[in-house]
């Protein structure tokens, strides 16, 4: 059990560019298809990320909204929404010490293993608390 | 002298065998070894402490993460414990080469730990402490960060890296 009392977490499930992701879906508060509408506050997962340069395609982008701090909404480009599953805490492991650092400045915080392939949790709370204070710098 | 005093064959061998093995034991007590892992990377033969390394891993799926520097490729799922790769070949200056060809030497040295990408093993040998001289002052190139001295092995000079060195080199 943790510190708040859980002992499970429904992850909303997703891939991007065949990386698999998770998110806890209490921050997912709505999901649309993205049909390729500008739009200044809306985000695309792979450069919030650090894909790196390399050309992303989408196979089914679609737009996640994320209930940010202060009642604030966050919305970002996903690929593939793939489930919404329910997972026990003590599937979740920590990054590996050296890699820890670097996942955490982006808001991945652990990785979980489903189906022989690894998952990395990202937390868009932490991601978007990690970009202020690189902005405050 | 009696008959019965001269020692027979047998023991003055058995004698002579003894001596010659208590001399060996002063000498292993005096050269003190070490185990090495040579190994292949890029074009070049490296070694390691074999003390450093826990276990040679065939070629497997790494995991990429985004956001990592070059140097890491992603992650590896060993019997169930996540670990982190390096690829040796970014600080030894060599060139880039298809990850599912490669070995990964899971390298472990007080609180680092980390699958490090290698080519191919070569060996694992004990060599005399004695025998390690330190880093060539004319080394030159990337490697002389990762150095910590110099062996003879199969009749050429290779050189032993240092997994704290390169742990040190991970800029976190």
């Amino acid at each position: 059990m943790s510190d708040t009392g859980d002992t499970h977490l429904d992850l909303f499930l997703f891939s991007v560019c065949g990386i698999h992701f998770g998110v806890d879906a209490e921050q997912v508060s709505e999901v649309n298809a993205y049909l390729g509408e500008p739009c200044e506050d809306l985000f695309w997962f792979h450069e919030e990320l650090g894909f790196g340069d390399e050309a992303i395609t989408y196979l089914s982008p679609t737009i996640a909204t994320i209930r940010a701090e202060g009642g604030q909404s966050y919305r970002v480009i996903i690929d593939v929404m793939e489930d919404i599953a329910e997972i026990g805490l003590y599937e979740i492991l920590p990054f590996p010490p050296l890699i820890e650092p670097f996942a955490l400045r982006k808001g991945m915080w652990g990785i979980m293993v489903r189906n022989n392939r690894l998952i990395l949790l990202v937390d868009f709370k932490l991601l978007l608390r990690e970009q202020s204070h690189v902005e405050d710098l | 002298m009696s008959p019965s005093d001269e020692k027979l064959k047998s023991e003055r061998i058995l004698n002579e065998l003894k001596m010659r093995q208590r001399s060996k034991d002063i000498v292993d007590v005096e050269e003190e070894r070490v185990k090495v892992v040579t190994f292949m990377c890029g074009k070049n033969l490296f070694a390691f402490y074999g003390s450093d390394i826990r276990e040679i891993l065939p070629s497997c799926d790494i995991s990429w993460v985004p956001c990592l520097p070059d140097y890491f490729p992603g992650l590896i799922n060993v019997r169930g414990d996540i670990e982190s790769v390096i690829d040796l070949r970014h600080f030894l200056g060599e060139e880039k080469v298809h990850q599912s060809k490669q070995l990964i030497a899971m390298a472990v040295r007080g609180d680092f730990h980390s699958g490090i990408m290698i080519d191919s093993i070569e060996d694992v040998v004990d060599i005399p402490l004695s025998s390690i001289r330190p880093p060539l002052a004319t080394l030159h190139g990337a490697a002389r960060d990762l150095v910590i001295g110099e062996i003879e092995y199969g009749g050429e000079i290779i050189s032993l890296l240092d997994v704290g060195k390169l742990a040190a080199l991970i800029v976190l």
